[in-house]
């Protein structure tokens, strides 16, 4: 196994992320597509350390190890929005919420 | 041999989870086809010689975001999706298209540069260098973490909470 192996699988999960959250309607998918997104990019990560320079340096499992911790807190306050817009519009469909858009 | 088996047979897993997952108008089937991909990418990391991370990523993302997710999808509204409506978003062509035209451009630069060079030394998957590198120069980063998480806790409830009532003073018993 090569490092474009893991380069090629990551971006096609990225993508597979990407696809979900522009394609879907509802919140939550949008909100676990960049979850899809925001592990592709882990693996990156973690594929550029084993493969990288300097392995000892752990550099590579601290950085998605913070990412890890952020990428939770996201999807905890994300999940706390949803709730909250569901709420108030009785729906968590994406093309509900356009009260930003009428004049 | 194996490695390369165990490589493939995971990334099949991963891609078709991430893609059920995304596809699918059951939101809890969605989930859990979520949570198998969640499982394959932590396969993946144990083959990338990060043990801990891959620990980590059963913990954090199976254990609490996977049941974080099925808990919001229970509070809300139309849980098996099969009312007949529409699934996508108007536009979805263009974000298909998108998404597409994004791939293509990230797989450029690893197919420019084929011919890899061939690595070299295997990192030490112990636990043991990862902590001390947490305790010595990365301490700050990981106290600035935990106010971050503080405040998220904090921030989810409030916002889960809604706008509460002015409490009536001495109103009857």
């Amino acid at each position: 196994m090569t490092l474009h192996h893991y380069l090629i699988l990551a971006a096609l999960l990225f993508c597979i992320g990407l696809m979900g959250a522009f394609t879907r309607r509802n919140a939550i998918v949008v909100l676990f597509s960049v979850e899809i997104m925001l592990n592709a990019a882990n693996l990156n990560l973690i594929a550029f350390w084993r493969y990288g320079d300097n392995p000892a340096l752990q550099h590579g499992p601290l950085f998605t190890l913070f990412a890890i911790a952020v990428a939770a807190a996201e999807v905890a306050v994300g999940l706390a929005l949803v709730i909250a817009v569901y709420r108030h519009f009785r729906s968590v469909d994406l093309e509900v919420m356009d009260t930003l858009k009428e004049e | 041999m194996s490695e390369q088996i165990a490589f493939w047979i995971l990334s099949a897993i991963a891609v078709l989870g991430a893609l059920v997952a995304v596809r699918k108008r059951n939101l809890i089937h969605g989930v859990f086809a979520l949570m198998i991909f969640f499982a394959a990418l932590s396969g993946l990391f144990l083959l990338l010689l990060a043990e801990f991370i891959a620990a980590v990523q059963i913990l954090v993302y199976i254990g609490a975001v996977g049941i974080l997710l099925l808990f919001a999808i229970m509070l809300t509204e139309r849980v098996a999706g099969d009312d007949g409506r529409r699934m996508t978003s108007r536009g979805w062509f263009w974000g298909l298209v998108v998404a597409a035209a994004v791939f293509v451009v990230l797989l450029l630069p690893a197919i420019q540069q084929w011919p890899t060079p061939e690595v070299t030394q295997a990192p030490d998957p112990s636990v043991e260098e990862l902590g001390h590198k947490l305790m010595n120069p990365y301490v700050m980063t990981l106290e600035v973490l935990a106010l971050l998480l503080t405040a998220a806790l904090i921030g989810a409830v409030t916002a889960a909470q809604g706008i509460r009532k002015p409490k009536e003073e001495g109103s009857p018993e």
